[in-house]
C-alpha cells in the first residue's frame, strides 16, 4: 500500500521493557513504512508503542531485535551521519527550565554549529521573538511546544518527527501545529506525527500507520483507508411496504441486510450493484446513500477488534 | 572540543555552579575568621605575666638544675634506647609566652612538635623518615595556613564533586540530555564533553576559593603583624598545594559526573559519597593498614604530599591488659594521586559505558 522511496522503514523491530511483573512488550514485530513527503499519521491507542518505536529511531532506545532505516542509513548505527537530517520532539518538549527559550536553542545551536543568527530567525518563525529571553520554566505549554518545534528547525530537517504535539494545547494551538505540519511538508518535508486521537491527524495526514498493542493493523493512504470500508455499505431507503422483499431479494444474493426503519443498510456491494439487482425484481429504491465512512471508524473498528481478539 | 565548549558555558550558565563559586567564597571567609583569634600576637599584660612566670622558674632552675638533669639521665639510662629529652629541661621563655599561630609553620629543630607521637612508647621507635617528612611538612605543624589546608581545601573540593553530580542530574531529571541526543548521538562524545566540562570547568570555584583563602590569611597576619618568616621555598610549596587541589579539584567533578550518570540523582550520588566520608572518619582505625585504600586519605595524601595514619598493633599478648600500642603508617603523595587518578578513570569508563547503552525518556 505504502511504496516508493520510504524516509522511515522498519523491519520485525520489537522493543520489551523489564518490569516488576516480568517483560512488557512496547513495540511487537513492527514494520513502519513512512514515504517521503507527506504528513504521516502514526496512530494508536495509548499505549500501543509510538512513543517507543519514536525513541528506538532516534537512538534514545534499544530495540530487542529488527532493523531500522531513516531515509535508507541504519539506524542507530548509523544515526550520526542522518541525525542532521532529523528533528524531532519526543513526548513533551524538554528543555533546560531555567535558562531562557534562547539559551535553550543557541546551546542546540553551538552543539550543531548552527550560527547564532539561525536561533532568532528561528524564534521569529515560531513566534517565541517577544518571550525568548524568559525563562523557559515560564512558558505556557503551547509556547513550549513552539520552541520544540523551534528547536527541531535548527537543523532545517528533512524529517520531522512529532510525537503526540498537540496533546494539552487548546483549540487554536491545535490548529497552529497542524497548519505548521502542514506547511512543513508543502514544503517538501516529510512530517511523522503521532496521535492517539485520528480527528487530528486526519486532516493532515497523507498517509497513516495504524498500531495497536505495538503492532501494525493498517496502513496506507488516508483516500484508500477510508474508501476500502465505505464501498462495503449502503444505505437503501425503501416504501415501507416494500422493505421485507427487497430484504429478501439481497439476502438471496448473499449480501448482509439489517433493517433500519424503512431502510435496509446493506453490507458487501456498492451502491451501483445494490440498485440492479433490486431493479431487476422490480423493487425500486426511493434512497440509496453509501454509509458515511470515516477514517476515525475504521480506527476505532480496527484497534477495537485487535483489543477484543487480544483478550481472548 | 566544540561540545566541550558548549557544556562549558552551559556548566557556568546553571545557578548551581555559581553558587558554589559563592559558598567556596563564604568557606574561604569563614577560614579567614575562625583564625582571627589564634592568629594575634599575646598582649603586653600576657607577655608581662609570661615573663615573671618565667623569672620565677628560672630562679628555681638556677638551684635545681643541675640536680634535675642528673635523676632526669639516672632514670634515662635504666631504660636503653629511651630517650627523656633531659638536655632540654631548662624552662624557656617561649614555653610561657601563650602560643599564636603563624601564617605558615616550621618545623624548629628539636621542638615538642612531633611530642603527641614520640610520646606513645612503640611509634617513636617505629617513626621512620617517611613520617618524619610528612610530620615536618609545611602542612602539618600548627599555622593558619596548614588548618586551612584540612578544613577549607576539601571543602572546595566537596563544592567541584556537588557541582559536577548536578551538572548531569539535573539534565537526566528534567528530560533535556533526551533532547541533546537528537542533536548529538554519539553519546561517548556526549559524556566526555560534560566530564571534561565539569573537570576544567569547576577550577575557578576550587581555585578561586583556596587563592582567597590563602590571600584572607596572609592579610590577616600581616594586619596583625604574625605573618612570621615566609621563604620563597615556602610559597614554591604553596603553589604547590595549589596545583594538587586544582589537579584534585577536576578529579573529583570528573566522579561527580560519573557518580551522577551511574546513580541518576543527585541526592543518591551526594548521599553515597557523603556516606563513604562518614564512614572512613569513624571506623578507619579498624582496618589497619588497609586504610591506605581508603579514598579520603589518599587525597589528603595527594593535597599535602604524604599523610599519615595510625592503627592499633594486634596484640603480641592476647591477655589484653598492656595497652594496646598505635602505630604510624604513610600513604604517599604520589600514592595519593595515583589512586584517585586510577579511582576516577575506572568510575568514568563504567560510566561511560552505562551511559552510552543506556535507554532514555
Ligand atoms: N520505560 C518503560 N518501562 C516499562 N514499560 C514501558 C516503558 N516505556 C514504555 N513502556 C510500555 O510500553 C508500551 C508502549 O508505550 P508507549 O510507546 O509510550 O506508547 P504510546 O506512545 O503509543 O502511548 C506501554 O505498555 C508502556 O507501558
Ligand atoms: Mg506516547
Amino acid at each position: 500500500m505504502i511504496d516508493g522511496e520510504l524516509a522511515v522503514e522498519t523491519r520485525g523491530l520489537r522493543k520489551s521493557f523489564r518490569t516488576l511483573r516480568g517483560r512488557r512488550v512496547g513495540v511487537e514485530n513492527l514494520d513502519l513504512r513512512v514515504p517521503v513527503g507527506g504528513v504521516h499519521g502514526f496512530l494508536g491507542p495509548n499505549g500501543s508503542g509510538k512513543t517507543t518505536t519514536i525513541r528506538m529511531l532516534l537512538g534514545l532506545a534499544r530495540p530487542d531485535r529488527g532493523t531500522a532505516t531513516i531515509f535508507g542509513h541504519e539506524v542507530p548505527r548509523h544515526l550520526p551521519d542522518v541525525v542532521g537530517r532529523v528533528g524531532a520532539i519526543v513526548e513533551s518538549p524538554r528543555f533546560f527550565p531555567a535558562f531562557t527559550g534562547r539559551s535553550n536553542l543557541r546551546l542546540l545551536a553551538d552543539a550543531i554549529g548552527t550560527p547564532r543568527d539561525r536561533v532568532d530567525a528561528v524564534l521569529e518563525e515560531v513566534g517565541l521573538s517577544g518571550r525568548a529571553g524568559d525563562p523557559y520554566r515560564t512558558y505556557s505549554l503551547g509556547m513550549k511546544q513552539r520552541l520544540a518545534i523551534g528547536a527541531t528547525l535548527l537543523k532545517d530537517p528533512d524529517l520531522l518527527i512529532f510525537d503526540e504535539p498537540t496533546n494539552g494545547l487548546d483549540p487554536a494551538g491545535i490548529h497552529e501545529i497542524r497548519r505548521t505540519m502542514r506547511d512543513l511538508a508543502d514544503r517538501g518535508r516529510t512530517v511523522l506525527v503521532s496521535s492517539h486521537i485520528l480527528a487530528e491527524v486526519q486532516q493532515v495526514a497523507d498517509s497513516v500507520s495504524i498500531v495497536a498493542r505495538g503492532r501494525l493493523i493498517a496502513e496506507g493512504r488516508v483516500a484508500d483507508l477510508v474508501a476500502g470500508q465505505a464501498g462495503q455499505a449502503v444505505r437503501v431507503g425503501l416504501a415501507s411496504d416494500e422493505v421485507a422483499v427487497a430484504a429478501s431479494v439481497l439476502g438471496a444474493r448473499g449480501l448482509s441486510v439489517e433493517r433500519d426503519g424503512a431502510a435496509l443498510v446493506v453490507e458487501g456491494a456498492g451502491a451501483a450493484a445494490v440498485n440492479r439487482m433490486l431493479g431487476e425484481q422490480g423493487v425500486w429504491a426511493r434512497e440509496l446513500a453509501p454509509r458515511q465512512v470515516d477514517l476515525e471508524s475504521v480506527f476505532l473498528g480496527l484497534t477495537q477488534t485487535e483489543t477484543a481478539g487480544e483478550s481472548v | 572540543m566544540r561540545l566541550v565548549g558548549v557544556e562549558l558555558r552551559r556548566l557556568w550558565m546553571r545557578r548551581v555552579t555559581w553558587g558554589g563559586l559563592l559558598l567556596a567564597l563564604v568557606v574561604a571567609g569563614l577560614a579567614v575568621v575562625t583564625q582571627i583569634g589564634a592568629a594575634q600576637p599575646p598582649s603586653a599584660q600576657e607577655i608581662a605575666q609570661a615573663e615573671r612566670y618565667y623569672a620565677e622558674q628560672a630562679e628555681w632552675w638556677q638551684e635545681n638544675g643541675e640536680q634535675e638533669t642528673a635523676s632526669c639521665r639516672e632514670a634515662q639510662a635504666a631504660e636503653p634506647g629511651a630517650d627523656y629529652g633531659c638536655d632540654r629541661l631548662e624552662p624557656q621563655l617561649e614555653q610561657f609566652l601563650p602560643s599564636s599561630s603563624t601564617f605558615v609553620w616550621h618545623e624548629t629543630s628539636g621542638s615538642s612538635a612531633t611530642g603527641g607521637l614520640t610520646g606513645t612508647e612503640t611509634a617513636a621507635a617505629a617513626l621512620s623518615a617517611e613520617v618524619a617528612a610528612v610530620q615536618e611538612s609545611l602542612w602539618s605543624g600548627w599555622s593558619s595556613l596548614s588548618s586551612a589546608a584540612r578544613s577549607a581545601a576539601p571543602a572546595f573540593l566537596m563544592l567541584a564533586f556537588v557541582v559536577g553530580v548536578s551538572f548531569v542530574t539535573a539534565e537526566q531529571r528534567t528530560g533535556a540530555l533526551g533532547l541533546w541526543l537528537t542533536f548529538e548521538p554519539r553519546r561517548s562524545r556526549v559524556y566526555g564533553s560534560k566530564a571534561a566540562a565539569a573537570a576544567l570547568g569547576t577550577a575557578p570555584l576550587v581555585l578561586g576559593g583556596w587563592l582567597a583563602t590563602v590571600g584572607g590569611l596572609y592579610a590577616l597576619h600581616a594586619a596583625v603583624g604574625t605573618v612570621g618568616t615566609v621563604s620563597g621555598d615556602d610559597w614554591a610549596q604553596i603553589a604547590a598545594f595549589s596545583g594538587r587541589l586544582l589537579l584534585a579539584g577536576a578529579l573529583c567533578a570528573a566522579a561527580g559526573v560519573a557518580l551522577g550518570v551511574l546513580l541518576r540523582h543527585a541526592a543518591s550520588a551526594i548521599g553515597g559519597a557523603a556516606l563513604l566520608l562518614w564512614a572512613s572518619a569513624g571506623f578507619a582505625f579498624t582496618l589497619g593498614t588497609a586504610q591506605r585504600w581508603l579514598p579520603v586519605l589518599n587525597l589528603d595524601a595527594w593535597l599535602r604530599d604524604g599523610a599519615i595514619y595510625q592503627y592499633p598493633a594486634r596484640a603480641a599478648d592476647p591477655s589484653g591488659e598492656a595497652s594496646v600500642p598505635w602505630l604510624t603508617g604513610v600513604v604517599g603523595g604520589a600514592h595519593g594521586g595515583l589512586y584517585w587518578l586510577a579511582v576516577v578513570a575506572v568510575l568514568t569508563l563504567v560510566a561511560g559505558a552505562v551511559f552510552c547503552r543506556r535507554d532514555l525518556d
